[in-house]
């Protein structure tokens, strides 16, 4: 038989005599998706990971609230806090999943059998990955509760859901698609988790650089770059910050080229190619290259382009002689009271100050006990003012809220700003006020409890449920 | 029966629905698969036989669109392999250590795959049940896979590949890991495939006995070339040598031995080193007209059953496909 002269007609009206499906077909990537669901949420992973991460929110949101009664933590930062977290753990979720995607299913020998069906390798990725991305709506919705609770009515809830929704659904894809085409090129399961969980931190280290290095131009660019740090700086400035959309919109440029990126590799470079072994041919790598080098490279340019990384500046200072008081003595409170008080600054020289700044100190009288970070106790660790003219005075109120029992000593600096590089001043201390913060503990800080055990509770009724659902179903037919 | 071109007989005039023609695959510098060529026949069981990394799972894999040749063609249904997915329409294949979904039941696993065939869900299901009661398993229809014993997924798996109802089934090792009575009743499905459906069959097996014993043409493949096809009396037939076996009781073996030595035409008598209790006799003058063969085989049994030793057992040698696998694949290797 000579195989070159295969007739193309005949070949189809055989194949059409085989198997004539009359009824209407599904989509094939939604019926891989359905079976992906299927086997994510009952009794899947998907469904462990979302009780694992209502547990977490429920711890962090206690840890939030009891921080709150003792005034630590604003209500707006708990928030943004809150919400980097369920969506750091959202992301992790993700990775997780499509690393297991392809090369789980190689390594349980389920992979074959699809790959054996005329489905078209795209679709079977296309269906996969909706899959993978379906326990983020699940998160967010869990997260949702919590984030009401810990916002304490401040009106930063709506924009942080809002916010936390649009930079999720944009992040979320972008992790699971790489962690799809991980499990594209890996050969074993342990791998795929291997290389996974290392992007993963690798994304996370530019938030663990020390701080000079994240606020310096080559480190804020490394944070732009980065679309995991790029979204927490967005949400902490637009949350947190009151900054608006407009002064920060160029830090959401990363997360976008980053999934289209990631979703373009996927869906149209490795996923048409989706084979038993894992990645393609070595004719893939090349066509891989000359595909995507030029978006790279495109990308790049944009990201460096529109960095505002690119105009940090910094100032300079002087020197006078000044006198400082306090309206406050002694304060006896517990923990987690506020202490308010005032300062007042005088000139008493016959010429203008300097610029003025102010700052807190808080000292530990006993000589075992914690030594105290004063950006953790008060909202206004140092306060500026202008120069004073002879004879005026300028008043500043301060909070402190006190966070562990004990007895401490607070007094204010007042440092003339140096007027050059090669000059100095000399700073001036007030009296002090000597405080005695008494123990106070709380089961329930603000009331969270419920939400905090509650919250894992009703995820767990919920598979409870589906299992008895499932059970139903196979009992039924 | 009538050999064809490629040296695979035919039945009853059947069709060709698999010709492959000088199929080759390399990995590196070895070559998994030299110049594959062979035609299956519709309705008729064909065994692929070959020691580890012989390139039978190679083969197999390019026949079935998984993986594809570095050079050579074939054809499924007279469908050509420069299309893949359509040649995934009329094929059905129960791969090696196939995994299964342990959440799903087998109906469910049998329905989704019909879907994924493009049958609709009604289709799928109805289909789903045919194959369930086809394979043994209507019982089982709405148990867990995760609790079914190895024989039972084997059966499902065998359900699945034939789901879309295809031209040429694949079955790579299908019988490993199962009873003998699970094997027994795994072959007699298999047969009853081809024959009712009339399907092409390609049997993967290391169990020669199996293959022997339901396939109709043999393939043997040696470091990636076939070195033996055709059907498997044929193949059997060609490599028969002048070597008998016989077993006689142990107290009966030295009287055995020294009367089979002063025997016309035996050469050589001594105990089988492979078989424990059998005694081997090499003739002398092998001939190569088989009525000379018999009637020196003939004229070892009759001195037995003149001596009054039992004869407990008798066997040419040559005359099993085991016998052509070793000597053939050990050819290769030397």
């Amino acid at each position: 038989m000579n195989l070159t002269s295969v007739n193309e007609k005949d070949a189809q009206g055989m194949m059409a005599d085989r198997a004539v499906p009359k009824g209407h077909a599904r989509p094939a990537w939604w019926l891989v998706f359905t079976r992906e669901m299927a086997d994510l949420w009952i009794g899947g992973k998907a469904l462990n990971m979302i009780l694992i991460y209502s547990v977490l929110l429920g711890v962090m949101v206690y840890v939030y609230s009891y921080n709150s009664e003792l005034s630590l933590i604003p209500p707006k930062e708990m928030v943004y806090e809150m919400l980097k977290n369920a969506m750091a753990v959202s992301l992790f979720i993700g990775l997780v999943i499509g690393a297991d995607m392809l090369s789980g299913e190689r390594e349980r020998n389920t992979l074959e059998s699809v790959l054996l069906t005329p489905v078209k390798r795209g679709q079977i990725v296309f269906g996969k990955f909706l899959a993978g991305i379906s326990p983020w709506p699940a998160a967010l919705i869990i997260a949702i509760p919590y984030l009401i609770v810990i916002s304490q009515g401040d009106e930063v809830l709506g924009p942080a859901i809002l916010w936390g929704a649009i930079t999720g659904s944009v992040l979320v894809p972008a992790y699971t698609g790489l962690g799809m085409l991980v499990s594209f090129w890996s050969s074993s399961n342990k791998v795929s988790y291997f290389v996974s969980l290392g992007i993963y931190i690798l994304f996370l280290v530019p938030a663990q650089l020390p701080g000079r290095a994240q606020t310096g131009a080559a480190g804020q660019f490394l944070q732009w770059v980065n679309p995991l740090a790029a979204v927490n700086h967005f949400l902490s400035k637009h949350l947190v910050n009151y900054r608006t959309l407009a002064e920060f919109w160029t830090w959401l440029i990363s997360p976008v080229v980053f999934v289209v990126l990631i979703l373009g590799i996927l869906f149209f470079i490795a996923g048409p190619g989706l084979r038993l072994e894992a990645g393609r041919s070595s004719k893939f790598l090349k066509r891989l290259w000359s595909r995507s080098s030029a978006s790279i490279f495109l990308a790049f340019i944009l990201l460096a382009g529109a960095s505002p990384a690119m105009g940090f500046q910094t100032g300079n200072a002087q020197a006078e002689d000044l006198t400082i008081s306090i309206d406050l003595d002694t304060a006896v409170v517990k923990s987690g009271d506020k202490v308010e008080f005032n300062t007042v600054v005088t000139n008493n020289g016959s010429s203008q100050s300097l610029p003025l700044i102010v700052a807190m100190n808080i000292i530990n009288l006993n000589a075992q006990g914690d030594v105290v970070d004063p950006e953790d106790w008060s909202p206004q660790r140092t306060q500026y003012s202008q120069p004073l003219s002879p004879g005026a005075s300028v008043s500043h109120a301060w909070i402190i809220n006190t966070i562990l029992d004990g007895d401490y000593m607070v007094y204010m600096t007042l440092i003339p700003a140096p007027g050059s590089q090669d000059t100095t001043s000399h700073p001036v201390a007030s009296p002090g006020i000597h405080l005695t913060v008494t123990p106070f503990t709380r089961i329930n800080p603000g009331g969270v409890l419920p939400y905090a055990i509650g919250g894992p509770v009703i995820v767990l009724i919920g598979i409870l449920v589906l299992y008895r659902m499932r059970r139903k179903q196979i009992d039924n037919g | 029966m009538k050999p064809d071109n490629t040296g695979i007989s035919a039945t009853e005039n059947p069709k060709p629905i698999l010709v492959a023609e000088n199929i080759q695959k390399t990995y590196g510098n070895r070559k998994a698969v030299k110049d594959l060529t062979f035609t299956l026949l519709a309705g008729r069981v064909l065994g692929f036989l070959g020691p580890n990394g012989a390139g039978k799972t190679t083969s197999i894999r390019i026949l079935t669109t998984i993986m594809e040749p570095d050079s050579g063609h074939f054809m499924v249904d007279n469908t050509s392999s420069n299309h893949p997915e359509l040649i995934r329409r009329k094929i059905g294949v129960l791969p090696e250590n196939l995994g299964f979904p342990r959440q799903m039941t087998a109906f469910e696993y049998l329905r989704y795959f019909g879907q994924l065939y493009s049958l609709s869900p009604k289709e799928a299901g109805t289909n789903a049940f045919r194959l369930l009661n086809e394979v043994g398993l209507e019982n089982r229809a709405k148990s867990l896979i995760g609790s079914f014993s190895h024989g039972m997924r084997q059966r499902l798996g065998i359900a699945r590949a034939l789901v879309n109802n295809p031209v040429v089934v694949f079955l790579d090792e299908p019988t490993l890991g199962l009873d003998p009575r699970g094997q027994q009743e795994l072959l007699q499905l298999i047969q009853r495939i081809a024959r009712e459906h009339q399907t092409g069959v390609i049997l993967c097996s290391h169990m020669l006995s199996e293959i022997e014993g339901i396939c109709d043409d043999v393939i043997i493949l040696s470091s990636g070339q076939v070195v033996a096809q055709g059907p498997v009396q044929n193949v059997v037939g060609n490599i028969q040598r002048n070597v008998a076996r016989v077993r006689v009781p142990a107290a009966n073996v030295e009287a055995s031995l020294e009367l089979l030595r002063s025997l016309q035409n035996v050469f050589k008598v001594s105990l089988s080193p492979q078989m424990q209790g059998w005694i081997s006799v090499e003739f002398a003058d092998f001939d190569e007209t088989i009525s000379q063969n018999e009637k020196a085989r003939n004229s070892l049994l009759k001195a037995l059953i003149q001596a009054e030793i039992p004869v407990l057992s008798y066997e040419a040698e040559g005359g099993r496909l085991q016998d052509v696998f070793l000597q053939l694949t050990e050819e290769v290797i030397k």
